[in-house]
């Protein structure tokens, strides 16, 4: 048993280590490629870009689905995890949070990299047809936004205080931001109670919402007449895979946490056992609804599905397919039945699998369908029959990863990645009840 | 000598040296350049009780590919006895195209055996040579008409030489129903005029037409002699169509000032409902920094 003081001096957030500077560094250095690469497209427009007239979305659009997918960690572990009280969520939920957070915020980026001219980002709001599934995703972004700021936000206020508490002496400056964050927590009855109300109406606020978001997300393909999209499956199928892309990434970034901050104590291979778990029933949902998606068309077989199908199968895009339905469900689901497979560092590979399959899956969801248009138009370019993202492309898209993992460290610097008061609250509730058995 | 007289010997036949370096590189100057054929099409349309015009073509053969030849500009001529008597200019589009109207058929003069022949000239340019292309052709009618016989309705025409108003027989003329994207072809695929210089094609039952009315088109198409002529009538022997627009409706697929009123609802009712929540959880962060 660790005293409060021990709790506090173990997840305070502490300086970068070295290791930790050359990842930011690294990080700056892609984003500045990114940078560049975005300026350029800003200057000369799209036409830096593989984009075409049938591949009208490519890797941008992947991209947004990507983190659109990820940010659902926040509604599928904590607010579901909250809701039905598992209490071993304690120290994976901010971590959680924090993902939702990031990757929501660059899924809104990703949006306005897209657009040639991001000035006419204005007109979608403007203009807005409420009949278009892109209106309902430029109303949901940033509502689930603020949802995700504010599920973070509320339970870290005691922390918040807390540190306002101890950076007091060595870090005034630091100490007074903290305590303007922190709302003025003192831990009163009255706040607590405002407190308690307020994480609850947003845990249950942003369940809906994760739900609507994947929806909207999967409408704006399904409602177009498009083989490979048009499909009632579509919604559930993406919220179910938008539950293994959030578990992949939770599951990855608690490992590489818990190592740099030297979490051992706190998250423990019991939660990896558990996270586990959840990852094998995301896995088996998603691979259900894969079953649905691809079954049913090929059995059907009309013309157009069986050619999409066989892009799928066997043709251009087959080495990504079966790599992200066998790597990323079919062995994690194997792996993920032992004991074994659920420690820490199988987890940390199989997570990493999840979520590199994740991406891919995205882009066979996104380029594939683009690729066969109901009406070919006589005489077209040859190249507007393939689609590889140029260099442009590569280098804003690993920009935008790069930026949602610095958002991400930045995070996790200045903030506890384990709720302290929490942390002491359960333990001392854990004492009380020992006492009382003895 | 001063220092700068020396650099001045050195440097003027430098100059003098590069320019004429270049004067020798023939890319420098269009009118050595090797020049290509430009090719030019022409054809003499009438609309009958409408316009006269020419459809003028202008492209060229460059590295085995068929080129349109844009923004050129062309003089047509008229010709009679040797003399070119200019009717004015035309410019192509972007496709090489390009039209050039006559108010009528009077505006050109025909020669003594009451044949008009048109010249078109390029000047040439830089890029391509210049070249001519002469048509000849005779004036003629076609007089389309709409009868009933036995309950069957049919399209009867006849095409007659303009000047001397005699039929013009063993023509092939093409009947069709004016469509919006193609006509439809009717009857047979060529219909040969007679003696009388006449046709006569049965009109199949329910062709939907606005109102029931269908514009049939005879048309001589290309004629060595005659040109491109046209005659379209309009009766009302096609089935009418009701007009199933919903254009005034408020659909899925309106602009978005006929939006449904129950998406208008529903999407409302959720933005009120979830930013409500959300402003109330941004209230319990203020009272939180007061309590």
């Amino acid at each position: 048993m660790k005293t409060k003081e021990q709790h506090i001096q173990s997840l305070i957030p502490k300086k970068f280590n070295k290791i930790e500077i050359i990842w930011m560094s690294f990080l700056l250095l892609i984003i500045f490629a990114g940078f560049l690469a975005y300026v350029d497209q800003l200057i000369n427009g799209l036409e830096v870009t593989n984009l075409n007239d049938y591949s009208l979305w490519g890797i941008y659009i992947s991209n947004f689905v990507f983190f659109v997918a990820t940010s659902f960690v926040g509604s599928a572990t904590v607010a579901i995890l909250r809701l039905t009280k598992n209490e071993w969520r304690t120290p994976l939920v901010r971590i959680a949070e924090i993902i939702s957070l990031a990757a929501i915020a660059m899924a809104g980026i990703t949006i306005v990299i897209d657009l040639g001219r991001p000035d006419r980002m204005l007109n979608t709001f403007i203009y807005a047809r409420f009949q278009s599934p892109i209106t309902w995703d430029v109303i949901i972004i940033p509502t689930y936004l603020v949802v995700s700021f504010l599920l973070l936000y509320f339970p870290l206020l005691p922390d918040l205080a807390i540190m306002k508490k101890y950076y007091e002496k060595s870090s005034p400056k630091l100490s007074k931001w903290y305590g303007k964050l922190s709302l003025n927590w003192t831990g009163n009855e009255a706040q607590k109670a405002l407190l308690q109300k307020s994480v609850t109406i947003v845990a249950i606020l942003i369940l809906p919402l994760g739900l609507i978001l994947q929806t909207i997300d999967a409408w704006l393909f399904s409602t177009t007449y498009r083989i490979g999209w048009k499909s009632t499956n579509f919604g559930p199928y993406f919220i179910s895979g938008a539950f293994v892309a959030g578990i992949g990434a939770l599951v990855v970034s608690i490992y590489f946490v818990r190592k740099m901050k030297n979490l051992e104590d706190y998250i423990t291979d019991f939660h990896f056992d558990k996270l586990g778990k959840l990852m094998a029933l995301a896995c088996m949902i998603y691979l259900y609804f894969n079953v649905n998606e691809y079954l049913i068309p090929a059995y059907a077989s009309t013309l157009n599905e069986e050619t999409h199908l066989n892009t799928l199968f066997t043709g251009h895009y087959s080495t990504i397919f079966w790599f992200v339905t066998i790597g990323g469900l079919i062995i994690p689901i194997f792996l993920l039945m032992f004991k074994k497979g659920r420690k820490p560092l199988p987890m940390l590979l199989i997570g990493l699998l999840v979520v590199v399959a994740s991406w891919w899956k995205r882009y066979i969801i996104v380029t594939p369908t683009l690729l066969h248009p109901y009406l070919p138009i006589q005489g077209v370019p040859e190249s507007w029959r393939e689609y590889f993202p140029s260099l442009h492309e590569w280098l804003i898209t690993a920009s935008n990863l790069a930026t949602a993992l610095l958002i991400f460290t930045l995070l996790i610097r200045y903030l506890p990645v384990v709720p302290i008061q929490r942390t002491i609250d359960e333990e001392a509730l854990l004492t009380t009840d020992k006492k009382i058995e003895s | 000598m001063s220092k700068d007289q020396i650099k001045l010997r050195f440097i003027f036949p430098a100059l003098l040296g590069v320019l004429f370096f270049f004067m020798g590189s023939a890319n420098l100057f269009a009118q050595k350049a090797k020049k290509n054929k430009a090719r030019i099409n022409v054809e003499y349309v009438k609309l009958m009780n409408g316009k006269i015009f020419f459809n003028i073509k202008a492209s060229s053969r460059v590295n085995k590919e068929t080129i349109a030849l844009s923004d050129i500009d062309l003089t047509v001529y008229n010709v009679l006895d040797d003399e070119d008597n200019e009717l004015g200019t035309a410019r192509t589009n972007a496709k090489g195209e390009s039209s050039f109207s006559l108010n009528s058929i009077n505006a050109i003069k025909a020669d003594s055996t009451d044949t008009y022949h048109i010249l078109v000239a390029f000047a040439g340019n830089d890029a391509f040579k210049k070249a001519k292309k002469s048509i000849e052709f005779k004036d003629a009618n076609i007089e389309a008409k709409i009868i009933t016989k036995d309950s069957v309705n049919y399209v009867t025409a006849v095409l007659t030489d303009a000047k001397t108003n005699e039929p013009i027989a063993d023509q092939s003329l093409k009947v069709q129903v004016q469509r919006l994207f193609k006509p439809l072809r009717i009857g047979k695929e060529f219909n040969s005029t007679d003696e009388a210089g006449a046709i006569s094609v049965a009109v199949e039952e329910g062709i939907p037409g606005l109102d029931g009315n269908l514009t049939l088109e005879v048309v001589l198409n290309e004629s060595d002699d005659y040109g491109t002529i046209k005659s379209m009538v309009t009766g009302n022997i096609g089935v009418a169509f009701v007009d199933e627009s919903t254009y005034d409706q408020r659909t899925m697929w309106s602009p978005r000032g006929k939006t449904p009123y129950f998406l208008l609802f529903l999407t409302y009712s959720g933005i009120f409902v979830a930013w409500g929540f959300i402003v109330y959880l941004f209230i319990n962060l203020f009272k939180l920094s007061k309590s």
